[in-house]
C-alpha cells in the first residue's frame, strides 16, 4: 500500500537501533517503500554496538571465570586465568558484527534503503542527511523518530582524558585498569563492574542513592550486595563524585557525602544515565514538539503531536529499553502502515545482568505497598531448589505479587544467575491475566530454576510441599 | 491550627459518573453539620451530599455539571470543632426527592464513557517525571533505567483493575475498536475471549439496526409518516413551558411500555357498599393516630390475596423474552400525583402489613413523595402498581403497565348503582377497576378471572382471611 507516491518514501526511520530498524523492517513487511537513516555505518545503534550486545558477551567471559574460580573450592582446580585481552575484544567484536551484518543483510533483502549520515527535518514531509559534507534531501509521507539517546556526562571531569570513560568506552576494553571508580550503581554501572572485577580489576563504585539499583525492591538486591559488598574495595552509598582531577599517574575523585576524600583510581566509568537525542534533528522544523530535556510526547499510537510523524524508543521516555523500543517499533510501523495497532503492553520487564542477576516486571512490593494496594506476595527462597544447590548459586529466590481479591499475578522479581531468563514467564502471565493457581497447576521440568515460579506460586496459594510453612 | 477535611463524594449506590445539578455553597461559606454542599441527579432520584461536621467552606473542587463517581472530593473544609472531625463519619448520601414514575426498579448504571482501555493501559511515557539531563546538578544519580516508569500501567489504573482479557484479545479489540470494559467476558471468571469480542460487535451492529431499519420491526411496518412541527403561534397566543425532569424520565418510560407491551384492559366493578361501612366506621381510630384511612389500603391488602391465588401476576418477564420470574414477596407500586409529575413509591412486603400500618406508612411515603424526599430505594422493587383516580373522578382507563411488572390496577371513582340482586334492584357503591396486563405473559381468562377475584375479596373483607 503505497501512499503518497510524490514522495520519495512512504516512511522514513531516523535511526537504527533495534527500534528504528524493527520499525523499518515491519513497515517494510507490510509494503512500503523505506528509507533507514543511521549515522554510523552500520547499523544495530547503541545495543549492538556499543550496549546490550557487547556487555553481554563480556559478562559472558566474566561469568566463566568467576564459575571456574568457584570450583577450587570443590576441587577443580583451574588456576588463575591467563587474559588475553584482544582475543577476548576479538570475540565480543565479532559477536557484534555478526549481528549488524545480519542487519544490513536483511534491510537489502526488505528492500529498505540505508542512508548513512546525520538528519535534520527540513518540513513537515523533508529532511536532509548530511555525511562526509555531502548533503542528500528525502521527502517522506510518514516519518519516525528513533534517535535514541547518549550517556550523561557529569560536569567537572575531565572528558577528553581517555581514562575517563563512559559505557561506550569501557566495551572498548582497552586495558585492565588496576584501580577501577564506577560512578553510578545502576543497572549499567554494576554490570560493568561484574566485568572488570571479572577480568582483574579492583572496583570500588559509588552511588548518589542509599541503595544500590534504586527503583528496585530492597531484598532484591539484597544478594547482589551481599556478593559484590566481599569482592570489591568499597561501595561508597549516599556518596557523589564532586569532581575528578587529572594527575599523570591517576585520576582522582573528589567524594562527598557519606564518604568523603580524594582516592586515585586508574581509570573511571561513570554511569550515572542516558540523555535523549530529540533534541538534534531540527525537530521544529517538522513541527514536532520536544521537551526540555529532549524527550518527545506520544500518543498510545506513538504519534507526536504531528500526526504523520511517530517516535519511538528512549526518546520518548523511561524506560530506556531496547525490548520496549522494538515494541514501540512495530506499533508505529504497523499504524503508518495503516492498521489500528497501539501500545498496549501492560508490563515492561526490566533486568540487571550482573551477578547474580536481578530481574523484575509489573508492580514491586515496594509500589504496592505505596499504592496501598491489596496484594499477597509469594517467596520462593533458592536455597530450596535442588538446582540452584548444584549450580553452588543458592542466594536468589524467586518472589510473585499477586492481587488478593482476583489471585491474579500483578508483578514479581527473581534474583539470582539466570533471573532474567525466568521473568519471562512472569510477564507472560501477567499479560495472560494468569491466576496463581494457572501458574501452579502449571507443571514445570524438575530439576530447573523455572520451577521456583511455579513453587513462588504454590506458597501464595498455601500449597508448596518443598518448604515447610507453619500454619498461622 | 485549625484542621482541614476532604468531603468526598460517599456510597451514592449503583451510580457511577452522575453530574452535579446544583452546587449549594461557595468557599468562605459557613456550613453546619448535615448541612447540603451540592445536589446529584441519577437517572432515578436527586441526592444531596452533606457536610459531615460544621466548618467553613476552604474550597470547592466540583462546579455545575461536573460528573462525579464515590470517593470524588467534592470540597475542603475547615473543620469548626476538630474533636468532631476525628469522630466525623463519612457523610452518607441523603437523596432527597424526585421519583420517576414507571422506572424499572433496577438501578441502570451508567457505562464509564469513553472507557478506551488502550489508552489507559498504555504506558506511554510522560518524560517530564524522569530524571533527566537536570540530573546533572547532584552529581552520580542512578541509571536513568529505573523501573519506576517500566511498571505499564499502574500508575494510571492497577494491573487487576485492567480488562481480563489477554493481550491478543485486546489487539483484536482494538482491531474492531471495541470498548474492552463493554464487554462481557464468557469464559472462567468472566475472561474476555475472542469470541466475547465477536458476540459484542454482533450485537452492536444489530441494536441500531432495529431502531433504523424500524419499518420492519418483527415484520409489521411502523413507518409512520413524519409529524410537521407546527408553528402554533399562527392561530393564537401560545407559551412555552420545558417539561419537568420527572416528566422527561416518565414520558420516555411510558412511551417504552405503551409501544413494547402488549396491554389489554379489563375492567369490572366491586361493590364496595360494605367495605366503606367498615372503612367509616374505624376512620376515627385511624385519624387519632394521624392518618386516614382510605379505600386505597384495602385494594392493596386484596390485591395481595390476588397475587397469592394468581402468581403469574406477581412476575417479571426476562430479558431473553423466555423465562417468566415469578416473584415470592408481595411489594406494590402506588402511583402518586406531585406537582413535579407521577412518581411511583413502592411499599415492601404488604403481605405482612396490616391495614393500620399500610394506611400509614402510605400517608408517610405520599408525603416524602410531594416533598420530593424520596430515596432511590423508596422507588425500586415493585411487583404491580396501582393507580388511582378514585378522588377526581372517571369510570374507567387505561393505565400504562410500569415494565417489568406484567400488570397494574387502574381504580376509578365509586357511585351508587341500582344492583339487580335477583329479587330487586338495590344501591350499592360500586367502584370501577380497570386491570391493563401484559398478554404475552397473562391471557384474558386468568385477567377476568384475576379482577373478579380481586372485587370478590373487596365485597366480603372477610374473604382475605381465607
Amino acid at each position: 500500500m503505497s501512499t503518497g507516491d510524490s514522495f520519495d518514501f512512504d516512511l522514513v526511520v531516523i535511526g537504527a537501533g533495534p527500534g528504528g530498524y524493527t520499525a523499518a523492517f515491519r513497515a517494510a513487511d507490510l509494503g512500503l517503500r523505506v528509507a533507514l537513516v543511521e549515522r554510523y555505518p552500520v547499523l544495530g545503534g547503541v545495543c549492538l554496538n556499543v550496549g546490550c550486545i557487547p556487555s553481554k558477551a563480556l559478562l559472558h567471559a566474566a561469568r566463566v571465570i568467576d564459575e571456574a574460580a568457584a570450583m577450587e573450592r570443590h576441587g577443580i582446580c583451574f588456576g588463575p586465568p591467563a587474559i588475553d585481552l584482544d582475543k577476548l575484544r576479538g570475540f565480543k567484536d565479532g559477536v557484534v558484527a555478526k549481528l549488524t551484518g545480519g542487519l544490513a543483510g536483511m534491510a537489502g533483502q526488505r528492500k529498505v534503503e540505508v542512508v548513512e549520515g546525520l538528519a535534520a527535518f527540513t518540513g513537515a514531509n523533508a529532511l536532509d542527511v548530511q555525511s562526509a559534507g555531502q548533503t542528500r534531501q528525502l521527502s517522506f509521507a510518514k516519518a519516525i523518530i528513533a534517535v535514541g539517546s547518549q550517556s550523561l556526562e557529569l560536569p567537572n571531569m575531565p572528558w577528553g582524558d581517555h581514562r575517563l570513560m563512559d559505557s561506550t568506552a569501557a566495551l572498548q576494553l582497552e586495558e585492565i585498569p588496576q584501580r577501577l571508580l564506577i560512578v553510578g550503581g545502576g543497572i549499567i554501572g554494576m554490570e560493568m563492574a561484574c566485568i572488570y572485577e571479572a577480568l582483574g580489576s579492583r572496583v570500588t563504585v559509588v552511588e548518589l542513592t542509599p541503595t544500590l539499583m534504586p527503583g528496585t525492591d530492597p531484598d532484591l538486591v539484597k544478594p547482589l550486595q551481599r556478593r559484590v559488598s566481599k569482592r570489591y574495595t568499597a561501595i561508597h552509598l549516599d556518596t557523589r563524585v564532586s569532581r575528578v582531577d587529572v594527575a599523570d599517574d591517576a585520576l582522582f575523585a573528589h567524594f562527598e557525602g557519606k564518604h568523603q576524600g580524594r582516592e586515585p583510581f586508574d581509570r573511571v566509568l561513570v554511569a550515572v544515565g542516558r540523555t535523549p537525542n530529540g533534541a538534534r534533528i531540527n525537530a521544529a522544523a517538522a513541527g514536532v514538539e520536544v521537551d526540555e530535556k529532549g524527550f518527545i510526547r506520544v500518543d498510545h499510537q506513538m504519534r507526536t503531536n504531528i500526526p504523520h510523524i511517530f517516535a519511538i524508543g528512549d526518546v520518548v521516555g523511561q524506560p530506556m529499553l531496547a525490548h520496549k523500543a522494538t515494541h514501540e517499533g512495530k506499533v508505529a510501523a504497523e499504524v503508518c502502515a495503516g492498521q489500528k495497532s497501539a501500545f498496549d503492553a501492560r508490563v515492561i520487564p526490566s533486568v540487571a545482568y550482573t551477578d547474580p542477576e536481578i530481574a523484575w516486571v509489573g508492580v514491586t512490593e515496594t509500589q504496592a505497598k505505596a499504592q496501598g494496594l491489596q496484594i499477597g506476595v509469594g517467596r520462593f527462597p533458592w536455597a530450596a531448589s535442588g538446582r540452584a544447590l548444584g549450580n553452588d548459586r543458592s542466594e536468589g529466590f524467586t518472589k510473585l505479587v499477586f492481587d488478593q481479591a482476583t489471585q491474579r499475578i500483578i508483578g514479581a522479581g527473581i534474583t539470582g544467575p539466570q533471573a532474567g531468563d525466568l521473568i519471562a514467564e512472569c510477564a507472560l502471565a501477567i499479560e495472560m491475566g494468569a491466576e496463581a493457581a494457572d501458574i501452579g497447576l502449571t507443571i514445570h521440568p524438575h530439576p530447573t530454576l523455572s520451577e521456583t515460579v511455579a513453587m513462588a506460586a504454590e506458597v501464595f496459594e498455601g500449597t508448596v510441599t518443598d518448604l515447610y510453612i507453619p500454619r498461622k | 491550627m485549625s484542621k482541614t477535611i476532604e468531603i468526598k463524594v460517599p456510597d451514592i449506590g449503583d451510580f457511577r459518573d452522575i453530574p452535579v445539578i446544583e452546587v449549594l455553597v461557595a468557599a468562605g461559606d459557613q456550613v453546619g453539620a448535615e448541612d447540603g454542599l451540592i445536589t446529584l441527579e441519577s437517572d432515578k432520584a436527586t441526592m444531596e451530599v452533606p457536610s459531615p461536621v460544621a466548618g467553613v467552606i476552604r474550597e470547592m473542587r466540583l462546579k455545575l455539571d461536573d460528573t462525579v463517581s464515590e470517593g470524588d472530593v467534592v470540597a475542603i473544609l475547615e473543620v469548626a470543632d476538630e474533636s468532631a472531625a476525628e469522630a466525623a463519619p463519612s457523610p452518607e448520601p441523603e437523596p432527597t426527592a424526585e421519583a420517576s414514575p414507571e422506572t424499572s426498579p433496577e438501578p441502570e448504571t451508567q457505562p464509564t464513557p469513553d472507557a478506551d482501555e488502550t489508552r489507559r493501559a498504555a504506558p506511554v511515557q510522560t518524560p517530564a517525571a524522569e530524571p533527566g539531563p537536570g540530573a546533572l546538578e547532584s552529581g552520580p544519580a542512578a541509571d536513568v533505567d529505573e523501573p519506576a516508569a517500566g511498571v505499564a500501567g499502574t500508575a494510571e489504573v492497577a494491573l487487576s483493575m485492567l480488562p481480563y482479557a489477554s493481550p491478543v484479545v485486546r489487539k483484536f479489540a482494538r482491531e474492531l475498536g471495541v470498548d474492552l470494559t463493554q464487554v462481557t467476558g464468557s469464559g472462567d471468571k468472566g475472561r474476555i475471549l475472542r469470541e466475547d469480542v465477536a458476540a459484542h460487535v454482533k450485537s452492536v451492529m444489530s441494536a441500531p439496526a432495529i431502531e433504523v431499519a424500524a419499518p420492519t420491526l418483527g415484520g409489521l411496518r411502523l413507518d409512520f409518516p413524519e409529524l410537521t412541527e407546527s408553528d402554533f403561534s399562527r392561530y393564537g397566543e401560545i407559551e412555552k413551558q420545558p417539561l419537568t425532569r420527572i416528566q422527561k424520565i416518565s414520558a420516555g418510560h411510558l412511551h417504552r411500555n405503551w409501544v413494547g407491551i402488549p396491554h389489554v384492559t379489563q375492567h369490572d366493578e366491586a361493590d364496595i357498599t360494605d367495605m366503606e361501612a367498615f372503612r367509616l366506621a374505624n376512620a376515627d381510630e385511624a385519624a387519632a393516630q394521624g392518618f386516614k384511612l382510605t379505600p386505597l389500603v384495602f385494594l392493596m391488602k386484596a390485591m395481595v390475596a390476588s397475587l397469592k391465588k394468581y402468581p403469574r401476576f406477581n412476575a417479571s418477564l426476562d430479558a431473553d423474552g423466555e423465562t417468566l420470574v415469578l416473584k415470592k414477596y408481595y411489594n406494590i407500586g402506588i402511583a402518586v400525583d406531585t406537582p413535579e409529575g407521577l412518581v411511583v413509591p413502592v411499599i415492601r412486603n404488604c403481605e405482612r402489613k396490616g391495614i393500620m400500618e399500610l394506611a400509614a406508612e402510605l400517608a408517610e411515603v405520599s408525603a416524602r413523595a410531594r416533598d420530593k424526599k424520596l430515596k432511590p430505594q423508596d422507588i425500586q422493587g415493585g411487583c404491580i402498581s396501582i393507580s388511582s383516580l378514585g378522588g377526581i373522578g372517571g369510570t374507567a382507563f387505561t393505565p400504562i403497565i410500569n415494565a417489568p411488572e406484567v400488570a397494574i390496577l387502574g381504580v376509578s371513582r365509586s357511585s351508587m348503582k341500582p344492583v339487580w340482586n335477583s329479587a330487586e334492584f338495590k344501591p350499592r357503591l360500586m367502584l370501577p377497576l380497570s386491570l391493563s396486563y401484559d398478554h404475552r405473559v397473562i391471557d384474558g381468562a386468568a385477567a377476568a378471572r384475576f379482577t373478579r377475584f380481586l372485587a370478590s375479596r373487596l365485597e366480603d373483607l372477610r374473604r382475605l382471611t381465607l
